[in-house]
């Protein structure tokens, strides 16, 4: 080994502290990066790959009037690459006792040759003998049901047990645990027996040649002409996102967080890299004089640390490197079991590989290279005359600070935390900033929950009832006479069953809710005009969601509103907050006028007595108890708490992401505030000594050190904050968009437990940032400290 | 009649701080024979250390010009200079300056490495060579912080001689040492001049005259007086 080598390691060992601490921050930066790339490129591809594996439907069509279709010549259609009916109907079933969700059943042609959307076999049998279902396996989750097992079923009045013969795998559904659904498939002759509904009303179609939404949409109107041609009259026609699997928001949402903060915490490794080097090369000032002096070029001298870095990077890629792939297929394998898809990448792409290994090797030498080709630079004579850290700069006299009485090591601790005010400000930043994202994460995650609670105060039913068809007033309340825990029950009706929430609803359009001018039960946020009154009648209320799919209407101008065959004309008197799908609201009193004359219903919101916790869920019990005893045909039955429960679900994963990476920048931040205050004490090593040669015992020094980086700690606590605000509302228009739709910002909310985190974690890892360095510091001996260069 | 091998002619060194500027150097004009062992003494201040740096090209002149070894040196860029000064100059400081974390055999060749003069095959054999005349090859295997000060400041000769340059130049190179030490340093120097080294050496020792064939003294950057041998006696 060549003496540049030999010295370039040696150098490595002989500063173990600083050795680590750059290894560690780098695998940090590699390890956060390299989990994100990995991923990444994972997630990306494994979600679409599962979703595209099924031959996902580009359209759905309904009609009562399929009988007239002859499949194989419609197959035929230029526009039609293969069809298949899949028949569908949403019914609910028992997950446990008295505990009901819905249930999403298809008839299926043939379990043995899927045409479209393919469902793939788990266990049990692959076709379900006559009589019985396979349950998708993502639904076993979120209940008791087991293979084997015959949960019970509401299909319309009726109760009845099916039998589970086997348990399957469709990656182009929502996750049920998510959106709290069980997904069941059964043949067609058994689909038929038990529901009693007609089959092959349900046509799922893939296209040839259609690369977006648009051709989609073109080859649909050519294939509604053939119907129209064929005298087939269609019910619905629904048009799936293209190519796009029901929740690549939520995985894209993630990536992008993922994303965002894993190239902050890179960035943060990389600024302590850079200020590792630097603090490497101050002590090594005379040294590269003198080999200047033995005749060692600038290129030479360059070569060493060249060396040294590059030794540093393959120690952190070979540490990094693993460890980043781990992670990120055990981070995707987290993810795909939230997502319910099935992981698919077994060996990551080369270029995976050769960007993690290009990275290890040469981003410590690039973003070092600014400072070594300064610090080679230097001249023997200034290299030779170098005794580290310089004098203070304008920094005043800190009047103000001896004034307060201040303790004299009180005073220097300032004044050194000041001394090199380049080093402080990067220090004070990247904690600052680090400090900022965790803070930041309390707060969107207490805007969040405040905004739930709001939904939780602004819906001031407990449990509402939702019926699949309308019906008499009087019909639909009876069976829940009996049950002793209800306050009142007041009964609403929605157009096309559309009520609720936008979970259970994938029909474009808004959900028409009718309901009393008056109600107690409903008080939502006016964010523009008002609530609809009693007196005037003729007129609707948006929420933001409608407000922003019909083009923002102004406030008292009229819209046409349709609802089945009639056409009305409505004021628009408000825009409502709400955290749901587009939704217009109407007197009921209007509404029947005009539409239900019969005053049908579809929505009983009931009010408990008891408003405990338990005693809302007894009463759900209750009135599940009562369903199940009557003729009513239940769309679903959900409590308020449930309902919150699923929208936090939908949203938990995200918050916790991001207070994970954002604990994970806090943490390189505390690194690099490690490695900053070890660089200030390692060039004042000198002083150190004078200190003690003049009085000052170890524990006085160490106090010095320690006050200094609480100090630094302070300051960064302090900017944190500050920068958390507008971080936070930045947050706030990111999330509102993603929940509530375009526009809409979610309201900025303060974490007092997340202020008192960010606070005790910052000091704390100020305190342990100075506190090892200082240890380390005062164990020199004096003379040895005074002939420290 | 020896030839000039150092020729400094009208070299001025002005420092330049916000507060004055401070002239180290006042018009020196120096000539230095080969072979020639040269004490150059003064008080605090007086401008040794500075005229060490111009001889070297460590520093550059404000005014004047440098001649060394035929060589205008004050017009080299760093990189030239460094591979001149590796080749011509062999540096012994007041600390030794040995790289703390190579062993005595290593800094010898890591200076080799650095010029590439001496064939690699041979440099394993120089080193020994150089180490037994320093009187340490036994220690060539030990870190410099396992040596005395003395022994320290022989592994610093050596290396300066590893290049085989024809001008030796050490600053203050007894400074650090005990009055024992310091004259085994001295008897080394007087044999390394025996073998047609020159050999210029910063110093304060009044004492150690008679060890020079010529004491230049330096008062407040100017040349106070040049004491040949002869004059000495």
């Amino acid at each position: 080994m060549n003496m540049k080598c030999r010295k370039s390691y040696r150098d490595l060992l002989v500063n173990p502290g600083k050795t680590f601490l750059a290894i560690l921050a780098l695998v940090l930066g590699i390890g956060g990066i390299g989990t994100i790339l990995v991923s990444y490129t994972i997630l990306t591809h494994d979600l679409n790959a599962n979703f595209q594996c099924t031959q996902p439907a580009h359209v759905v069509f309904q009609s009562e009037q399929f009988d007239k279709l002859n499949l194989n010549e419609f197959i035929q259609i230029p526009e039609v690459e293969i069809a298949e009916f899949r028949d569908f109907s949403l019914h609910r079933i028992e997950v446990r006792k008295n505990e009901w969700i819905p249930l999403w059943l298809y008839g299926v042609e043939s379990f043995e040759k899927y045409q479209v959307a393919q469902v793939f076999y788990e266990s049990g049998l692959s076709k379900p003998s006559q009589g019985s279902m396979l349950i998708e396996r993502d639904g076993l989750k979120a209940s008791d049901i087991t293979m084997g097992g015959s949960p019970r079923i509401r299909i319309g009045s009726r109760t009845m047990e099916i039998s589970v013969t086997g348990i399957c795998f469709d990656p182009a559904q929502a996750p049920a645990t998510q959106d709290a659904f069980i997904y069941a498939y059964t043949d067609k002759d058994t689909y038929h027996k038990v529901t009693g509904l007609p089959v092959n009303q349900r046509l799922l179609v893939r296209l040839n040649e259609v690369s977006s939404g648009e051709d989609v949409t073109k080859k649909v109107e050519k294939i509604k002409q053939a119907f129209q041609a064929s005298g087939i009259n269609l019910t619905s026609v629904y048009i799936p996102k293209f190519n796009e699997h029901p929740h690549q928001w939520q995985l894209n949402t993630l990536l992008f967080l993922i994303g965002t903060i894993g190239l902050l915490a890179f960035f943060m490794g990389v600024v302590l890299v850079s200020q590792l080097m630097r603090s490497i090369l101050a002590s090594q000032v005379r040294q590269i004089g003198i080999l200047k002096s033995l005749g060692g070029s600038r290129f030479q001298v360059l070569q060493i640390y060249l060396i040294m870095l590059l030794i540093i990077g393959i120690i952190s890629g070979i540490i990094a490197i693993p460890l980043a792939v781990k992670a990120g297929i055990a981070f995707s394998s987290f993810i795909a079991g939230i997502l319910n898809f099935n992981i698919l990448t077994f060996s990551l792409p080369v270029y995976v590989y050769i960007s993690l290994i290009t990275s290890s090797i040469m981003l410590p030498i690039l973003l070092s290279f600014p400072i070594l080709w300064k610090s080679t630079s230097v001249s023997v004579k200034d290299a030779l005359n170098d005794y580290g850290i310089n004098g203070v700069q304008n920094i005043g006299e800190f009047k103000l600070l001896r004034n307060w009485s201040l303790s004299e090591s009180f005073i220097l601790a300032s004044r050194n935390a000041f001394r090199n005010s380049r080093r402080l400000s990067v220090t004070i930043f990247s904690m600052a900033l680090g400090a900022a994202i965790f803070s930041t994460g309390f707060n969107v995650r207490q805007s969040l929950w405040d905004l739930l609670e709001g939904v939780k105060n602004e819906m001031r039913y407990d449990v509402q009832v939702v019926l699949k068809s309308q019906i008499d007033e009087e019909h639909a309340l009876m069976p829940f006479k009996s049950i002793d825990n209800v306050k009142m029950i007041e009964s609403w009706i929605g157009g096309r069953g559309e009520i609720q929430s936008r979970l259970l609803s994938t029909d474009k359009g808004a959900g028409i809710v009718a309901l009393p001018a008056d109600t107690k039960l409903l008080k939502l946020k006016v964010t523009s005009g008002r609530w609809l009154s009693v007196e005037s009648g003729n007129e609707i209320v948006m929420n933001q969601q409608a407000w922003n799919l019909y083009r923002k209407p102004e406030i008292g101008s009229s819209v046409t509103l349709l609802l089945g065959n009639k056409c009305v004309s409505k004021k628009v008197v408000g825009i409502i907050e709400e955290f749901d799908k587009a939704k217009i609201y109407i007197d009921l009193e209007q509404y029947n006028t005009l539409f239900n004359p019969q005053r049908l219903v579809n929505s009983l919101m009931f009010v408990a007595k008891d408003k405990e916790y338990s005693g809302i869920l007894k009463l759900k019990r209750e009135i599940e108890s009562a369903i199940v005893s009557s003729d009513l045909d239940v769309l679903y039955v959900m409590s308020q708490s449930e309902r919150v429960k699923i929208i936090y679900d939908h949203l938990n994963i995200i918050l916790t992401i991001i207070l994970l990476l954002s604990f994970l920048v806090l943490v390189v931040s505390g690194v690099g505030m490690t490695s900053a205050t070890s660089i200030n004490i390692g060039e004042r090593t000198r002083e150190i000594g004078v200190m003690r040669a003049i009085g000052a015992t170890p524990k006085k020094i160490y106090k010095i050190f320690v006050n200094e980086g609480m100090i630094i700690s302070c300051l960064s606590i302090i900017l944190g904050l500050i920068l958390s605000f507008p971080l936070s509302k930045l947050a706030g228009v990111f999330f509102g968009n993603l929940i509530l739709g375009d526009g809409a910002k979610l309201k900025y909310a303060f974490s007092l437990v997340g202020f008192i985190i960010t606070i005790l974690i910052t000091a704390l890892f100020g305190f342990l940032a100075s506190t090892l360095p200082a240890r380390r510091a005062i164990k020199i001996p004096t003379h040895k400290a005074l002939s420290y260069e | 009649m020896k030839e000039t091998i150092i020729e400094l002619r009208g070299v001025s060194k002005i420092f330049h701080s916000r507060e004055r500027d401070y002239t180290a150097l006042k018009r020196i004009d120096l000539n230095i024979k080969k072979g020639e062992y040269i004490a150059i003494v003064g008080k605090s201040g007086s401008g040794k250390s500075t005229l060490l740096n111009m001889i070297t090209g460590i520093d550059h002149p404000s005014a004047g010009t440098i001649l060394v070894n035929g060589t205008e040196i004050s017009g080299l860029t760093e990189s030239k200079l460094a591979l001149w000064r590796g080749k011509n100059v062999g540096i012994v400081f007041q600390f030794f300056q040995l790289v703390p974390t190579l062993t005595i055999k290593e800094n010898l060749l890591l200076a080799m490495e650095f010029v590439g003069e001496i064939p690699s095959s041979q440099r394993s054999k120089r080193v020994h060579e150089l180490l037994e005349k320093v009187g340490i090859l036994q220690h060539m295997d030990k870190m410099p912080s396992g040596l005395s000060g003395g022994e320290q400041q022989r592994a610093a000769i050596a290396r300066a001689l590893s290049n085989d340059p024809s001008i030796i130049i050490a600053d203050e190179p007894t400074g650090n040492l005990d009055s024992k030490t310091a004259a085994s340093i001295h008897k080394l120097f007087q044999s390394l001049v025996t073998e047609g080294k020159t050999l210029i050496v910063v110093t304060h020792e009044k004492e150690a005259n008679l060890r020079y064939h010529r004491i230049v003294t330096l008062t407040d950057g100017e040349i106070l007086n040049q004491k040949t041998e002869k004059e000495l006696l």
